[in-house]
């Protein structure tokens, strides 16, 4: 008899389960989708190479944990610095040149950023799959007839937090207001005197430290390797266009519907099926809320 | 003179192209052969094994005078994607002129690239990739060393059969087996022909359709290990690529899912040297089907396979630091093979080529690896030959537990016991 429809005391506990599942997994996908929809929603950029950065971020993670012993969770603090700078670095060398351009050009170059950054780790790190072992990554926490693991939990709170505090900067500072000014209309905002150049910049770098800092978390979750950004990068554009362009809080809801999908198809269908359900939903947007499930009417169009 | 340009254009490419040839093919002194090989993306690792297996035995062949009198030099090209096998086999035999192609180390990649080589009427010798249909499309110049996918699957649930099923004091009837497996060609290969088998022999078949998933898109495994877990099965005969193994042990574990063993074959994933680095001694237990492991009894083979054998793993360990792994071991038998093919036919002629490796007939015991011998006519070294050993992850090593008279190690922890319980 197919064991999903039992029913029962067990059959709480699988949904108990499979609600768990989704929420932290849901929360990788926040943290992730969180930078790209940032860059995305105020530059109009389409940056293929965020994966990349999260592949970087987990390479982090892995030497800090392996040639320092430091556990990710302290290499964070390290992390958001760090790769604040890299996005400004990346924006001056390549982003500025191209900001102007086409969006065939920029999808271009950041295809092209994406393949230099993933055969660059392979030539320093080589192919081989490397893992993180903190304490943390092999505590299983059981409660209420679920189980869940310590590692996945710190990184869905931090990616909650991080989306909050992302959604406050964007509302209440006056950078924040400057940067949505600039993604509303590019020319009246450089007719009001700001200066464009900078808020790309101060937004690809957030983006960036955003998504480095979802890749030292998630390196005890995952395997690093040098093309690990791929799996998880097709994923974020889903999200992303579910919760609209650049809405922080629309990208973590879109992330847990995203999961859900994935979890709820997985377990009653079969793994092989979740994709064609969750790009079935992502066209469903595309046709009929082109501005996504929370975005507002017309913003697709806006600054392109 | 606007229209003289192309000609020129023409002129100048032809000469060009055929003062190439001419130092391509001006050494005399060296035989080049096409490698193809996963070198970059998400293949890389174990194709960078492969190759290491591939040149380790390209020395040992030129320490003993090369083939048919000359150097064995590599035409190495980097094959990430199926679309590249194709591309690249191309520009070997084009370009580089060679005659004999091998590769790929992966089921993904062996189809195209074969094809490719067929189309140009040049050999492809394979030496690792188990996808069950490389051999049934007909093709007369393409070879394959390594067993099938179909025989791996044999070989898995003989094992379960035989060896687990009376350590479990169950009959094969009340045996149930649960089958997960990521879906390319050479998971489904080998699940579907374990799963047919396994019904052949009256094991309870708690998934009739085998948990399917792709292995660069899984993130989360919880919601199948939920769903087998409601199943119950005492074995797991899971087929993984990469990540997806440690990542299934790691959830499995989280969800305390108890089954009695855990049965892979194959090179890659619980395969291959990265679970171990992954999991330490968290990953005790599991099974793998693969070529022999530490443990594999050197006087257990014929005294020319003795030496041989010994000769390649010392030559491994000078290299690498540890025994050989399955990725070197799939490329060092398959060139040695190669040489032993070439040493007979003395040509890279089809033909010639074809009715030496027919010929062949070498038993058990007499290889690297432990390896035979006997080529069918669909060019498929036979099963019986191509001897296949169980290895179980003991301690942070893979060594070989069966068929026992084979090895001076033993199966552990079966049944498996409780998660933190396998020390």
């Amino acid at each position: 008899m197919d064991p999903a429809r039992r029913l029962g005391r067990a059959q709480i506990d699988v949904f108990a389960q499979l609600g768990v599942s989704t929420i932290l997994l849901g929360g990788i996908y926040a943290l992730i989708a969180v930078g790209l929809t940032l860059i995305f929603g105020i530059m109009r950029v389409v940056n293929f190479a965020h994966g990349e950065f999260l592949m970087l971020g987990m390479y982090l993670g892995f030497w800090a944990f392996t040639l320092l012993s430091m556990d990710p969770w302290f290499v964070l603090f390290v992390s958001i610095p760090l790769f604040f700078g890299i996005g400004v670095l990346t924006y001056v060398l390549v982003m500025k040149g191209v900001i102007h351009a086409s969006h065939n050009v920029q999808i271009f170059t950041t295809v092209g950023l994406s393949t230099a950054l993933q055969n660059t780790a392979l030539v320093l790190w080589s192919g081989d799959f490397h893992t993180v072992r903190p304490w943390h990554a092999l505590r299983p926490i059981r409660m209420l007839g679920t189980a869940f693991n310590l590692s996945q939990v710190v990184a869905f709170v931090i990616a909650l937090t991080l989306t909050v505090l992302l959604f406050a900067f964007m509302r209440f500072t006056h950078t924040g207001r400057v940067m949505r000014a600039t993604a509303q209309d590019r020319d009246a905002a450089i007719l009001m005197g700001i200066d464009t150049d900078r808020v790309y910049r101060i937004t690809f770098a957030l983006g960036i430290a955003a998504v480095g800092a979802a890749g030292v978390l998630v390196s005890p979750l995952y395997a690093v390797y040098p093309t690990a950004g791929l799996q998880f990068v097709l994923l974020s554009y889903v999200v992303v266009v579910l919760g609209g362009l650049g809405d922080m809080v629309g990208a973590l809801i879109g992330s847990l519907i995203v999961a859900a999908v994935e979890v709820a198809g997985s377990y009653w269908f079969g793994t092989a099926w979740k994709e064609i359900f969750y790009f079935l939903l992502f066209i469903g947007v595309l046709v009929f809320r082109p501005a996504g499930l929370f975005g507002q009417r017309g913003a697709e169009n806006l600054g392109v | 003179m606007r229209r003289r340009l192309p000609i020129i254009v023409v002129a100048a490419v032809l000469t060009l192209s055929a003062a190439l040839a001419a130092v391509s093919f001006g050494q005399s002194g060296e035989y080049k052969i096409g490698v193809l090989e996963p070198l970059t993306g998400p293949l890389a690792g174990e194709g960078k094994r492969h190759m290491e297996g591939f040149e380790i035995v390209r020395d040992m062949i030129n320490e003993r005078g090369g083939v048919m009198g000359k150097k064995l030099v590599f035409a190495v090209a980097d094959v990430p994607d199926p679309t590249s096998a194709s591309t690249e086999a191309n520009r070997l035999i084009t370009r580089e002129g060679v005659k004999i192609v091998t590769g790929t180390f992966s089921s993904r990649l062996c189809g195209a690239a074969s094809e490719a080589a067929a189309r140009h009427n040049v050999i492809y010798w394979e030496t690792s990739c188990v996808d069950p249909r490389f051999n049934k499309r007909g093709l007369k110049n393409v070879y394959r060393t390594e067993i099938d996918a179909t025989g791996f699957g044999w070989y898995n649930i003989e094992f379960i059969v035989k060896h687990l099923a009376p350590r479990f004091n169950l009959k094969p009837s009340q045996l149930k087996i649960a089958f997960v497996s990521e879906d390319s060609s050479y998971g489904q290969g080998v699940t579907e022909s374990a799963l047919a088998r396994a019904k052949e022999l009256g094991l309870q078949v708690v998934t009739p359709t085998p948990e399917y998933y792709n292995f660069q898109t899984i993130n989360d495994m919880t919601p199948i290990i939920v769903k087998l877990k409601q199943l119950n099965p005492d074995v797991v005969h899971h087929i993984a690529y990469t990540n997806d193994a440690p990542l299934f042990w790691r959830q499995a574990r989280e969800q305390n899912f108890q089954f009695k063993a855990l049965v892979h074959a194959g090179a890659t994933g619980y395969g291959g040297s990265d679970f171990g680095k992954a999991m330490g001694n968290d990953g005790n237990g599991v099974f793998a089907l693969l070529e022999p492991g530490p443990g594999f009894k050197l006087d257990s083979l014929k005294p020319e396979g003795q030496k041989i054998e010994k000769e390649f793993r010392d030559a491994v360990q000078k290299r690498t630091g540890s025994y050989p792994f399955g990725a070197h071991q799939l490329a060092g038998g398959g060139l040695w093979l190669l040489k032993l093919v070439l040493d007979k036919s003395q040509s890279d002629d089809p033909e010639k080529f074809r009715s030496a490796v027919m010929s062949m007939d070498l038993p058990v015991g007499t290889m690297i690896n432990g390896w035979g011998v006997k080529f069918s006519e669909t060019g498929q070294n036979s099963n019986d030959r191509v001897q296949h050993y169980m290895l179980q992850w003991q301690n942070g090593q893979l060594v070989t537990v069966w068929p026992e008279e084979f090895t001076t190690n033993r199966a552990k922890w079966i049944p498996l016991g409780a998660w933190d319980a396998r020390k």
